[in-house]
């Protein structure tokens, strides 16, 4: 597959602090990369690093084999982008801010602008002022600004910030359906790897700077914790049987009982069984799987440290 | 072209034009008030100091006079809306956090600085072009006496010189509002440049100090003040050429965090 992003050793230092950590990684094109991590931890620096507006400190970016630097305009025309909250000119209207675009992206075709805005549902807003758009809207406008040239390559920073429910959804279909049928290569960073993880084909972890993992979605999906979770008219009497015959149990918050271990996951219904055999049926019992919130949590080493997790 | 477009519409959608006309005709029709003074003395007296301060600064109402009037507040009134103008058109890019989309595009990032300053300075030549008619305007409602066509033409060349030097002084102000990422740097900058163009005026340096020159070649100090001569020009030049050289390296080169 050809590389559509290789970074190599990639660096930005302020001072004696690192933004960015001898960052490698690679997109092939087509690709969905999730780029995840808490705020602060170096995602903005990367994506400006990758857009040639910081300049790394060591280490090199390439796009589609291209280095990056400022002055790579032909590179730009095949880069659709949105770095952090979008901002428009709040006394243009949609259609004037997007016209400027096309104008600054050298955009032959006049009608992409009205395209662009039927394809983000902003049509409605066409001729009123940026500055008066709601969050959400104003997250469109970005978006919208970002597709207008429709690019191969498509950086975009927290993409669905401010967007509500349906929003979300949408531009998570239409990123879906672009890399499908149009094979556009997609590189987006968030800190909700539920949200990521929906979209994207890769995922890497960026902490404190570094990339510290880097899996497919389905790596993911086997490498969250999973155990079974009992409940029986009698916790302590159910708990007593599954103790005696080797499980390891412990009780929740909520009183039930959780099994941890292969041996519970790999045959459930030997519990139910026991637990019937004993006299004390279960009235509840499921696998369960480790929230992804919880597995990023605990691969990035901040469980429980709430103030970091605001969403 | 593509960027001047742009420049030019978001220029026209926002108050400045406005703002700054309705701010630079103030000095075609504060001056023409003191002409209004100083041509009657009897309705002068009644209004006391302005009177006396039109008698300090103006000497008699003629159009001479008139147009040293004009020439001085480009000079010294320019530098401020046509600084304000520059400070603007760079400022606004990092007070509205638009900078970062205009980095990474087809467009060169040179030519979005050399679209910006090419407005600055289209819209500081029709400020003075603006001051000039007005100015006619109200000479001529006045019934200022001393026209003639050779010292209107005269006059014009004068304030067209005057005013660009003074859009070339405010160059280095753009770099001020990108490199200080917003409105506040740059308008202090401006306020220093303003201050030590007096104060070095004052110490009769002025006609090596850029930011002096304007006044001083706009006949500020009087028929006795400071010659401007070529090496004042060559400096106001060249400290356009720095500001606007040192913004596009900034923006092409500097880290847009």
């Amino acid at each position: 597959m050809d590389r559509a992003i290789a970074t190599s050793g990639l660096t930005k230092r302020y001072g004696d602090r690192a933004a960015v950590d001898r960052m490698s990684l690679t997109v092939g094109q087509g690709e969905i990369y999730g780029f995840l991590g808490l705020n602060g931890a170096g995602k903005t620096t990367t994506i400006r690093m990758l857009l040639g507006m910081i300049r790394p400190t060591s280490g090199t970016a390439q796009l589609f084999g291209t280095r990056v630097q400022a002055g790579a305009r032909e590179l730009w025309s095949r880069v659709g982008y949105l770095v952090e909250t979008p901002h428009a000119y709040p006394e243009l209207t949609v259609r004037e801010n997007l016209e400027a675009t096309r104008r600054l992206r050298h955009i032959a075709d006049p009608k992409a602008v009205e395209r662009t805005m039927e394809r983000l549902a902003l049509d409605p807003y066409a001729d009123q002022r940026a500055g008066t758009l709601s969050l959400g809207n104003a997250q469109r406008l970005g978006l919208a600004r970002a597709l207008l040239h429709e690019p191969e390559l498509l950086i975009l920073d927290e993409p669905a910030n401010g967007l509500d429910p349906a929003g979300v959804v949408e531009v998570r279909e239409m990123l879906i359906g672009l890399a499908r049928d149009r094979g556009v290569t997609v590189f987006m960073s968030s800190h909700i790897l539920s949200e990521v993880a929906r979209i994207a084909t890769r995922i890497g972890v960026i902490h404190e700077g570094r990339l510290i993992e880097e899996l497919s979605t389905e790596e993911l999906e086997r490498r969250r914790r999973r155990w079974v979770v009992v409940d029986a008219r009698s916790r302590p009497a159910a708990r007593a049987v599954l103790t005696f015959s080797g499980y390891a149990v412990e009780e929740r918050a909520d009183g039930a009982l959780q099994i941890n271990g292969e041996r519970a996951l790999a045959r459930p219904e030997h519990i139910a069984m026991l637990l019937v055999e004993a006299g004390s049926p279960p009235t509840r019992l499921a696998v369960e799987q480790e929230e992804l919130e919880t597995h990023f949590l605990r691969l990035v080493g901040t469980e429980g440290r709430d103030e970091a997790w605001p969403d | 072209m593509d960027a001047l477009w742009v420049e030019l519409l978001k220029a026209r959608r926002s108050r400045l034009p406005w703002l700054s006309a309705i701010g630079i005709s103030l000095a075609p029709l504060v001056g023409g008030l003191f002409m209004v003074v100083l041509k009657d003395p009897e309705w002068a007296r009644r209004l006391g100091l302005i009177s006396s301060k039109a008698q300090l600064t103006a000497g008699t109402a003629d159009w001479p006079t008139y147009f040293d009037l004009l020439a001085q507040a480009v000079a010294v009134g320019g530098l401020i809306v046509f600084g304000l103008v520059a400070i603007w058109e760079f400022g606004r890019e990092y007070a509205d956090r638009t900078a970062k989309d205009l980095l990474a595009l087809p467009t060169s990032r040179e030519a979005m600085v050399l679209a910006k300053f090419a407005v600055v300075a289209g819209w500081s030549a029709v400020l003075t072009l603006i001051v000039y008619l007005l100015g006619l305007a109200v000479g001529f409602a006045v019934g200022l006496p001393g026209w003639s066509a050779g010292l209107a033409a005269e006059s014009a060349v004068r304030l067209a010189t005057t005013a660009g030097l003074t859009i070339a002084l405010v160059a280095p102000l753009a770099w001020a509002a990108s490199a200080g990422r917003g409105y506040l740097p740059p308008v202090g900058a401006l306020f220093l440049a303003i201050f030590l163009s007096q104060v070095i005026a004052l110490l009769g340096w002025g006609s090596y100090f850029p930011w002096s020159v304007p006044a001083l070649y706009s006949g500020v100090a009087g028929p006795d003040g400071q010659e401007v001569g070529i090496a004042g020009f060559l400096i106001v030049a060249f400290t356009g050429i720095l500001g606007l050289a040192g913004t596009a390296l900034w923006w092409r080169f500097a880290d847009q965090t």
